[in-house]
C-alpha cells in the first residue's frame, strides 16, 4: 500500500489519509478492548452475576476447554457446512429461476405475487414442514439455509437482469443477436455485481437459516450448542458459541468481498 | 454531388410509411407518410424537434420496427434478414467488462463471424485510427472522445452497407462533441460509407451532412429538403465558417418553427 507521492502536498495530503485511516483502525480495536475489560471487570467485581452474563476471560476457557474435551471443531465444521451447501445451493436456485423468470415474459407474470407473498412469509414458519418432509438432520438445516436465501436470490438477481440498459439491448438487436447472446454476453456479464451483493446478503441469510434449522431440531452444529447451553445454563457455552459464529460469518463475508475483487477488475 | 435524379444507386427508399404505437390507455401517430429516399455514398441529416419520431425512423431502417403501412427497400431487398446496418447511439455503450479489442470484435463475434480476414479487418482499422495500443484497454480507462471512436469502428467491424447515427455527439460536452465530430466525420469519409445522420442541432446537421431532410412536430413528415453544397470545406469544423452557413442555418432555423 505505499502510493508514491506525486510531490510535497500530495505527500501531505497522502500522509493525512493515513493518518486518518489509521485512527479509524485504532478506535475500532480501542472500542472493542473497552467492552471487554469493563465486561470482565464488572464481572470480576461482582456488579453483574458471571453466571448469567459470562465473561470474556470464562468464553475463551469455555472455547479452549471445548475444543479439547468435547468436540467444537465438530460442531463448528457440522453449522459452515450446513451453510455452505444451503448458501451455494440458495444462490445457484435463485439465479436460475431469475434467468427463467427473465426469459420468459409470461412465466414472469404468472409467478410474481408468489415471489413476492414467498419473501414477505417467514421462513421458519415453515420449519415443522420441512422436518416432516425432509426429516430431521442435516437435509433439513440445509433446505432452510436454501429457502432463507433463495428467494430473495430470485428478486435481485431478477430486478438486476430486468434493468439492463434498453440502449445496450438496442445495440445488440441491431447486431442480429439471439436471446441467448443477448443474455450470455451482455445481461449477466452487466449483473455480476448484483450476483456479487446478492452474495454478501446471502451469506447473512444462509447463517440464518441454518441457526433456525438448527435451533428447530438438531443434534449438533452451534446452533443446536446454543439451544443446549441455555437449557442447561451454561452461558459461557451460549456466549462462546456466539462469538464463534461472530468470527465465521465475519470471514465468509471477507472471502466473499475478495471474490469480488478478483472478479470485478474492470471496475478499476 | 448530384444525388437527386439516378434512380439506380438508391440505398434506402421510404414510401409513404406509417408508424403508431399503441399503449392500454393511448395512441400514438409517430409517422404519417413518410417519403424520403438516401443515395449510396450520401450522407444525410434527418433534422427535426425532439420527440418527432425521428430514432423511430432509424429503428425502422433497420428493421428493428415494422411500419404499420408503406414500404421500406433497403438495397433493393424487403428482406429485413439480411439488411446489414451499423447503429450507432447517443452514448457509446461500450461494455465495460470487455477491453477495447473485444468490445469492437463484439458484432462479428455475435453473428459468428470471426475469421483470419475479418480480426485483420479490425487490426487495420485498430491501426489506422490510433487504438492500436490501447486494445487491451478497458472503456473507463478511455476518453469520451476516445470512447466514441471504439463505438464507431465498432459498428464499422461489421462492414456495414449503411450507418444509422443517432444523436451520436449529444453526450458529449461541446468542445469534445465538435472534435469528435470532425473525426468522426472523417473516418466515415475514409471508409466511404453511406450515413444518415439522427440530430435536432441544425450545426451539426450542417457541418457534416450533404443533404438535410427537415421534419415535422410528430405526426412527423417531410417540411423540407436541403442541399447543403459545402463540399469544398473538408472538415465539419471548417465547414462552420462557411460564407453560406449562416444564411443555411437561418432558413432551417425558419422552416422548423414555421
Amino acid at each position: 500500500m505505499s502510493i508514491k507521492p506525486l510531490s510535497a502536498e500530495h505527500g501531505k495530503f497522502l500522509q493525512k489519509e493515513r493518518k486518518y485511516s489509521f485512527l479509524v483502525a485504532v478506535t475500532q480495536i480501542g472500542l472493542l478492548a473497552i467492552v471487554l475489560i469493563v465486561w470482565e471487570l464488572l464481572a470480576r467485581t461482582g456488579v453483574i452475576d458471571s453466571f448469567i452474563s459470562s465473561s470474556p476471560s470464562r468464553i475463551v476457557k469455555t472455547i479452549i476447554n471445548t475444543f479439547k474435551v468435547g468436540d467444537l471443531s465438530k460442531h463448528i465444521w457440522i453449522s459452515t457446512y450446513e451453510t455452505i451447501v444451503g448458501f451455494a445451493a440458495g444462490t445457484l436456485l435463485g439465479t436460475l429461476i431469475a434467468i427463467i423468470m427473465w426469459w420468459s415474459k409470461f412465466i414472469k407474470r404468472v409467478l410474481e405475487p408468489y415471489v413476492v407473498v414467498l419473501n414477505s412469509l417467514p421462513k421458519i414458519a415453515l420449519g415443522p414442514i420441512i422436518i416432516i418432509w425432509v426429516g430431521t438432520g442435516t437435509e433439513s438445516i440445509i433446505v432452510m439455509a436454501l429457502l432463507v436465501s433463495v428467494v430473495i436470490t430470485t428478486i435481485t438477481m431478477l430486478s438486476g437482469f430486468c434493468q439492463t440498459n434498453a440502449d445496450k439491448l438496442l445495440l445488440f438487436r441491431t447486431m442480429n443477436a439471439n436471446k441467448y447472446q443477448v443474455f450470455t454476453k451482455l445481461v449477466f456479464p452487466s449483473n455480476i455485481p448484483t450476483l456479487v451483493a446478492s452474495l454478501k446478503i446471502n451469506v447473512g441469510m444462509a447463517w440464518v437459516g441454518t441457526i433456525m434449522g438448527e435451533y428447530l431440531n438438531s443434534k449438533a452444529g452451534l446452533g443446536y450448542l446454543i439451544v443446549y447451553g441455555s437449557q442447561v445454563f451454561k452461558l459461557d457455552l451460549v456466549m462462546a458459541c456466539t462469538v464463534i459464529l461472530c468470527l465465521l460469518a465475519g470471514v465468509m463475508y471477507f472471502l466473499v468481498a475478495l471474490l469480488e475483487k478478483t472478479i470485478i477488475k474492470w471496475k478499476e | 454531388m448530384d444525388y437527386t435524379n439516378s434512380k439506380s444507386n438508391k440505398i434506402l427508399i421510404f414510401e409513404n410509411v406509417c408508424k403508431t404505437f399503441y399503449t392500454k390507455t393511448e395512441q400514438t401517430e409517430a409517422i404519417r407518410n413518410l417519403n424520403f429516399e438516401v443515395a449510396k455514398g450520401e450522407f444525410v441529416a434527418l433534422l427535426g424537434p425532439s420527440g418527432c419520431g425521428k430514432t423511430t425512423i432509424l429503428s425502422l431502417a433497420c428493421g428493428i420496427l415494422a411500419p404499420n403501412s408503406g414500404n421500406i427497400t433497403l438495397c433493393g431487398n424487403n428482406d429485413a434478414s439480411t439488411k446489414n446496418i451499423g447503429y450507432m447511439l447517443q452514448r457509446d455503450h461500450l461494455l465495460e467488462w470487455r477491453n477495447i479489442y473485444r468490445n469492437i470484435a463484439l458484432g462479428l463475434e455475435i453473428q459468428g463471424k470471426i475469421t483470419t480476414e475479418n480480426t485483420d479487418r479490425i487490426n487495420t482499422l485498430l491501426d489506422k485510427y490510433g487504438l492500436k495500443d490501447f486494445a487491451k484497454h478497458y472503456p473507463n480507462q478511455l476518453s469520451g472522445g476516445m470512447r466514441q471512436r471504439v463505438a464507431l469502428i465498432r459498428t464499422l467491424a461489421l462492414n456495414p452497407d449503411m450507418l444509422l447515427l443517432d444523436e451520436p455527439f449529444s453526450a458529449l460536452d461541446f468542445q469534445t462533441r465538435l472534435k469528435v465530430c470532425d473525426d468522426v466525420y472523417s473516418i466515415i469519409k475514409k471508409e466511404q460509407k453511406t450515413t444518415i445522420l439522427v440530430t435536432h442541432d441544425i450545426s451539426e446537421a450542417l457541418s457534416m451532412a450533404d443533404r438535410i431532410i427537415v421534419l415535422s412536430h410528430r405526426p412527423c413528415v417531410v417540411k423540407q429538403e436541403h442541399i447543403t453544397n459545402m463540399d469544398s470545406y473538408a472538415t465539419p469544423l471548417k465547414r462552420r465558417e462557411h460564407p453560406t452557413f449562416a444564411k443555411q442555418f437561418d432558413d432551417i432555423w425558419q422552416e422548423l418553427n414555421v
